[in-house]
């Protein structure tokens, strides 16, 4: 199979959400081969794995996250979507551990203190993960103290703080304002249902991101 | 017509507006509580109520909002912070123990029971004029609390039949549950589906405005308003909420996406829509001069509208300053529709 072929393959069982063959998801795709097989499939062939990221995943990642702000996917899609990646990433770890590939840089992610909602922080790292940076998800209810302990061990890191409760936007600042006073230079992204461009402003973020699109483009937007 | 109706157009044609932000735990500060002691005790729980009642004398009052109580009586682990509303964090679930869960009479738990109680003080004690409302988490969003937000919504296109058989499941609870709220003197429960924003409208359709639908036909001829309410950008499930036959939609803020005139636009007059200032950008952080210009901005949006209450987008967090709420309040009952 040609090279283009394989990567359009692996491109578009990532956007369709086509995670392996046993997936039951999408139906017209019941019994095909999914991203996981087709990655493999590409490396045998001799495909670089640098080019299956930025050819196949990252513009995989790049459509879904633009259906996604234009509601014409919703999360459950897109999560599945983020699976079928998940799983062509695993045929591709091996050679960014190796530094074979060399990732845009690292997103460090955690939901703040006092809420333990993970679903947008995860659905943030997945995506930002398929636009080939590197992510460090410290989980939910993170306080300064573990964003601090993990930007010391990563001062070049991005850093994004979720929240999904409203209650927890005090906390949000709180934990802000620790990592600006220790790091100034670390660019600080937030989101999350209650946050907006405002209360970026006021509590001294350097980033929005009203979806996980919108992470990717302020994070790209570091490195152009 | 229901009561909420009635007064929604009884009031229009008086040319101003019935006003009920969702308010709850900034009452707190007035009574020197917290949130676990008066979601967990049922006089602190009322002596806050009394207190905004007192305070603000809203047209409509809830209890504290609490999205882990059918959860929690359903046996699933909860946490309780002291400034927090009580969490359920993501537990091991299979579909195999629905039968379990089945088993248990949501009727026995005490913190379940404590709210029924609430609801019931409320209705004794409270002005006759205020309408005593509950909240009621709603099929999907329990679901999703039994089985995880993340399973739940991948568990919408993935596994069909097990998310349904849980929808359904969740909804027989929430009936029960409805009906002890109900016989304790709540004339209208509020539907909380917070975590069926993420669906697509025919998601949302089959496994929550489905399962509502069949709410509301047990209350079709009752006084009881079934209120449907859904955080963030909704504009594409608001037919969906408002066609399941409820008697009223509360909606998020603008800036969560919501615009309510257009609204007010696609959906039945019948439908009284609820809303929408922003409970954080707005109420929390703005001045009471910002409050009172978004108010009155909204309400002249709505002018053209008879279907229209005019309260916050969410519940309000503990921390409002409480003259931001006294100006909602006041804005809101001086205004005069031109």
């Amino acid at each position: 199979m040609e090279k283009e072929e394989l990567l359009q393959k692996i491109l578009h069982c990532v956007e369709n959400g086509k995670v392996n063959n046993a997936a039951p998801y999408p139906p017209n795709m019941k019994g095909k081969d999914g991203a996981d097989e087709w990655t493999k499939k590409a490396l045998e062939e001799g495909i670089g794995p640098d080019e299956i990221l930025s050819e196949a995943l990252i513009k995989a990642m790049d459509v879904v996250g633009k259906k996604f702000s234009e509601k014409k996917i919703f999360v459950p899609q897109m999560l599945i979507s983020a699976k079928a990646m998940n799983a062509a990433m695993e045929h591709l770890k091996p050679y960014f551990q190796s530094g074979a590939v060399k990732k845009k840089g690292l997103f460090i992610i955690g939901t703040v203190a006092g809420d333990l909602h993970d679903i947008g922080k995860n659905l943030v790292g997945m995506i930002v993960e398929g636009a080939g940076w590197e992510v460090l998800d410290l989980g939910v209810d993170v306080n300064s103290r573990k964003f601090l302990d993990a930007i010391g061990s990563h001062k070049d890191a991005v850093v994004g703080l979720s929240a999904l409760l409203t209650t927890t936007m005090a906390n949000m600042k709180t934990i802000a304002q620790d990592i600006k006073q220790q790091y100034p230079e670390v660019p600080l992204i937030i989101g999350g249902a209650p946050v907006n461009e405002n209360f970026k402003t006021e509590i001294g973020a350097d980033g929005y991101a009203p979806d996980p699109q919108g992470a990717v483009s302020y994070l790209n937007s570091l490195i152009a | 017509m229901k009561p909420l109706q009635q007064l929604t157009t009884e009031a229009y044609r008086q040319k101003r507006r019935l006003v009920s932000p969702l308010m709850g735990f900034p009452g707190l500060s007035l009574t020197h509580s917290t949130i676990k002691l008066a979601q967990q005790n049922v006089d602190e729980h009322f002596k806050v109520l009394k207190a905004l009642a007192e305070r603000f004398h809203p047209d409509l009052i809830f209890p504290l909002m609490d999205l882990s109580v059918e959860a929690n009586a359903l046996g699933r682990y909860t946490v309780f912070p002291c400034r927090e509303s009580a969490t359920v964090p993501k537990d091991d679930f299979n579909i195999e123990d629905l039968e379990l869960l089945r088993n248990i009479n949501i009727a026995f738990d005490t913190r379940l029971r404590g709210v029924v109680e609430t609801v019931r003080l409320m209705s004794k004690k409270l002005p006759a004029d205020i309408m005593k409302g509950a909240y009621v988490t709603g099929p999907y969003s329990l679901a999703a609390l039994i089985m995880g937000a993340e399973d739940a919504a991948m568990a919408a296109v993935m596994d069909t039949d097990k998310l349904n058989k849980l929808c359904n499941f969740a909804k027989e609870k929430i009936q029960q549950y409805i009906r002890l709220l109900v016989d304790a003197g709540a004339e209208a429960v509020c539907l909380l589906e917070p975590t069926a924003v993420m669906l697509s409208p025919e998601d949302f359709e089959q496994y929550s405005a489905a399962f509502i639908r069949e709410i509301c036909n047990e209350y079709k001829n009752s006084d009881i308003a079934i209120i449907y309410h859904t955080c963030g950008n909704t504009m594409h499930l608001v037919e969906k909420m408002a066609g399941s036959g409820v008697d009223a939609v509360s909606l998020d803020s603008p800036e969560a996406g919501v615009d309510l005139p257009g609204v007010a636009d696609i959906i039945s007059s019948d439908v009284v829509i609820i809303g929408n200032i922003n409970p954080t950008g707005t109420i929390l952080s703005g001045t009471s001069d910002m409050v009172r210009e978004e108010v009155s901005s909204l309400l002249r949006s709505m002018d053209s509208y008879p279907n229209f209450v005019l309260s916050t987008g969410c519940d309000l967090p503990e921390d409002v300053p409480l003259e931001n709420i006294a100006a909602f309040m006041q804005t809101g009952r001086e205004y005069r529709i031109s």
